[in-house]
C-alpha cells in the first residue's frame, strides 16, 4: 500500500470515524433522525396521491386511458389531493411531534406528553388562527426547520422543569394518571411565556410568521444544498464513512433529510401551482440514482461477482443479489470485504460520484423529470426512480445506464481483486493436497 | 434457552443474519430466542437478553453500549465483519454461545 493511501485510511479511521460516531450517538441528532423516519410513512402515502392528481400525459394525448385519467384528475382534483394535503401538506406537524417524542424517550420522559407539547408550541408559532381557520401555509415544507427547533426547545424545556422539580406538588394520594395530567401545566404556560411572545414580536417586526423568518435565514443554505458540489461532498463523506466500516448513509442521510424534505416541499408546491419544478436533491434522487443497490452503488459489483471465477466472490454475489435489489448491501460491503480494502476503495468512492454527476446533469437538462414524490428506500431502483419522478419511464433507462457505467468503473478493480483471491484459493488448495 | 440480541443501524441487515442463526440453531438442536433491533432500542431491550451482538457497521457504538452492558453483566461484542457479510449464521452462533458461557 502506498504511503498516500495509508495516510488517507489513517485519517478516515482516526479522525472522521470517531467524530461521525459521536455525532450519530448524539441525543438530539438521533431524535431528529428518528423523528423523520417516523414521519416517513405519512409522506410516502401522501406524495403518492400527488402522482394521481398529475397524470404523466400531455393534455392532448390520443390514448383513451390517458384521457380518462386526465379527466378524472381534473374533475376530482380536490378529493384526490385530500390525502396529500393531510400528510405532505402539513408534514411539519408530524415532524414536530415525532422529534419531540423521540427526544423525550432519550431522556426517559413521557413521549406522548412531549409530543403534544411540541405540537401545541409549533401550532402557536406556525399557524396562529385567523378568521376561524388555521392557516396551513407554514405547516408543510416551509415549517420543517421551525418544527425541528420547536420540538427540541419544548422538550428541553420540559426536561429542564422536570429535572429541577418545577411543577405542581400534588399529595401522594393523587393517582399517578391525574398527577401526570398536571405535569404539563407548567410547560404549557412556559411556552406561552417564551415562544408566543417571540412569535408576536417577529410578526410585528417583520410582518411574517416565525417559519417564514427562519426560512429566509436558511434560504441560502437550502439553495446551496441543491447544487452539484454540495451533493458530491455529501456522497464523498457518506462513502468515506462506509469505507471505514461505519454506516455512513444513516449519518449523512439523517442530517440531509431536513433539506431533502424542504426541497421536495418546494417541488410539490410548484407542481400543484403549475410552475416549473426545479429542485434536484431529494432522497429518491440519492437512493435510486446515486447508490443503486446500496451505498457504493454496488449493484454493478454484485453483477460482476455473480460470474466471477473466484468461489468466494461468486458466493458473495449469490448472497447479495436479492438483498441488493432492495438496496441492502451489507453482505457485499462486509463479505467482499469492501470495508478497508484498498483495491476496492477507488471504485467504491467513484461510482456514486460519477452517478451523481450524470444524474444531476440529466435532471437539470430535463432528460428525466425532477423528483416530485417519495418512495420507500427499499424499492428496487428502476421502479423507485420511475415512481418518484412521476412515472417518468426515462428514469428507468437512466438507472440502467448508471448501473452499466458503475459496472465498468468496478471492472478493472474487481479483476485485480479477483486475481488476488484466485491466487489465495489456489494456494489453500495446494496446501490441502500436500497435507 | 439462549436469548441473543442483535443490534444494527435499522435492524434491517441484522434480520438477515438472524434468519441464518435461527436455521443453524435448528440444525444443531439448540434452543434459541433471538431478536434484531435498531440502535435506539438497545437500552430498553438489553435487560431481557443474555448477550448483545453489534453489526460491524455500528462498531463505534461499542464504547457507548459496553458500560451499560457491563453494569447488567451482559457480554457484548461486535460480529466479525467477514462472518457478517457472508451471513455465516453457524459461525456467529457458535461464537455467541462461547461468549455467553465465558
Amino acid at each position: 500500500m502506498s504511503s498516500f493511501s495509508e495516510t488517507l485510511f489513517g485519517v478516515i479511521e482516526n479522525r472522521i470515524s470517531p467524530v461521525a460516531g459521536r455525532l450519530s450517538s448524539q441525543r438530539h441528532v438521533i431524535a431528529i433522525r428518528d423523528g423523520f423516519i417516523a414521519s416517513m410513512p405519512f409522506l410516502i402515502v401522501g406524495s403518492f396521491m400527488l402522482l394521481f392528481a398529475h397524470p404523466p400525459f400531455a393534455a392532448n394525448s390520443q390514448w383513451a386511458f390517458a384521457q380518462w385519467w386526465l379527466g378524472m384528475a381534473d374533475r376530482y382534483a380536490e378529493q384526490i389531493m385530500m390525502p396529500y394535503n393531510m400528510t405532505m401538506g402539513i408534514m411539519a406537524l408530524y415532524i414536530a411531534s415525532a422529534i419531540a417524542y423521540n427526544l423525550a424517550q432519550g431522556y426517559k420522559m413521557n413521549g406522548f406528553m412531549a409530543a403534544s407539547l411540541s405540537l401545541m408550541a409549533f401550532l402557536v408559532v406556525a399557524a396562529p388562527q385567523t378568521n376561524k381557520g388555521l392557516p396551513v401555509m407554514s405547516l408543510g415544507g416551509e415549517g420543517i426547520f421551525t418544527a425541528i427547533m420547536v420540538a427540541l426547545f419544548s422538550t428541553e424545556l420540559m426536561h429542564f422543569l422536570q429535572k429541577h422539580n418545577i411543577g405542581f406538588k400534588l399529595p401522594e394520594q393523587v393517582p399517578p394518571k391525574i398527577r401526570q395530567s398536571f405535569d404539563l401545566l407548567i410547560p404549557i404556560i412556559a411556552i406561552f411565556l417564551t415562544l408566543f411572545p417571540l412569535s408576536l414580536w417577529i410578526q410585528h417586526q417583520f410582518h411574517m410568521l416565525l417559519p417564514q423568518a427562519i426560512m429566509s435565514i436558511f434560504a441560502p443554505i437550502i439553495s446551496a444544498s441543491d447544487s452539484l458540489p454540495a451533493i458530491l461532498i455529501a456522497v464523498l463523506l457518506c462513502h468515506l464513512l462506509w469505507f471505514a466500516g461505519i454506516h455512513g448513509a444513516v449519518i449523512v442521510g439523517g442530517i440531509l433529510q431536513a433539506f431533502w424534505l424542504t426541497n421536495l416541499g418546494i417541488n410539490q408546491q410548484d407542481l400543484t401551482a403549475g410552475q416549473p419544478v426545479t429542485h434536484v436533491f431529494i432522497e429518491p434522487f440519492w437512493q435510486f440514482f446515486i447508490v443503486i443497490g446500496g451505498s457504493g452503488s454496488t449493484m454493478g459489483l454484485v453483477l460482476l461477482y455473480l460470474r466471477s471465477r473466484s468461489a468466494h466472490l461468486r458466493t458473495i454475489g449469490k448472497l447479495s443479489i436479492i438483498p441488493g435489489m432492495f438496496n441492502i448491501n451489507e453482505p457485499v460491503i462486509f463479505g467482499s470485504p469492501v470495508v478497508m480494502n484498498p483495491l476496492l476503495f477507488i471504485p467504491f468512492i467513484c461510482a456514486p460520484l460519477v452517478n451523481a454527476t450524470i444524474a444531476y446533469t440529466a435532471t437539470r437538462t430535463e432528460l428525466v423529470n425532477h423528483v416530485i414524490s417519495l418512495a420507500p428506500w427499499t424499492t428496487p431502483a428502476p421502479i423507485g426512480a420511475a415512481w418518484s419522478t412521476g412515472w417518468d419511464f426515462r428514469a428507468i433507462i437512466l438507472v440502467a445506464v448508471l448501473v452499466g457505467i458503475s459496472t465498468l468503473i468496478y471492472y478493472p478493480f474487481f479483476r485485480m481483486y479477483e486475481r488476488q483471491l484466485l491466487q489465495q484459493e489456489r494456494e489453500t488448495l495446494t496446501a490441502a493436497e500436500s497435507a | 434457552m439462549n436469548k441473543i440480541l442483535l443490534c444494527c443501524a435499522a435492524g434491517m441487515s441484522t434480520s438477515m443474519v438472524v434468519q441464518r442463526m435461527e436455521k443453524a440453531a435448528k440444525d444443531q438442536g439448540i434452543e434459541l430466542e433471538i431478536k434484531a433491533i435498531g440502535i435506539e432500542e438497545f437500552q430498553q431491550e438489553i435487560d431481557k437478553y443474555d448477550c448483545c451482538l453489534l453489526g460491524p457497521q455500528i462498531k463505534y457504538k461499542l464504547a457507548d453500549f459496553k458500560p451499560i452492558a457491563d453494569s447488567l453483566n451482559k457480554p457484548i461484542s461486535v460480529i466479525n465483519s467477514m462472518d457478517y457479510g457472508m451471513l455465516n449464521g453457524a459461525k456467529i452462533l457458535n461464537d455467541t454461545l462461547k461468549l455467553i458461557q465465558a
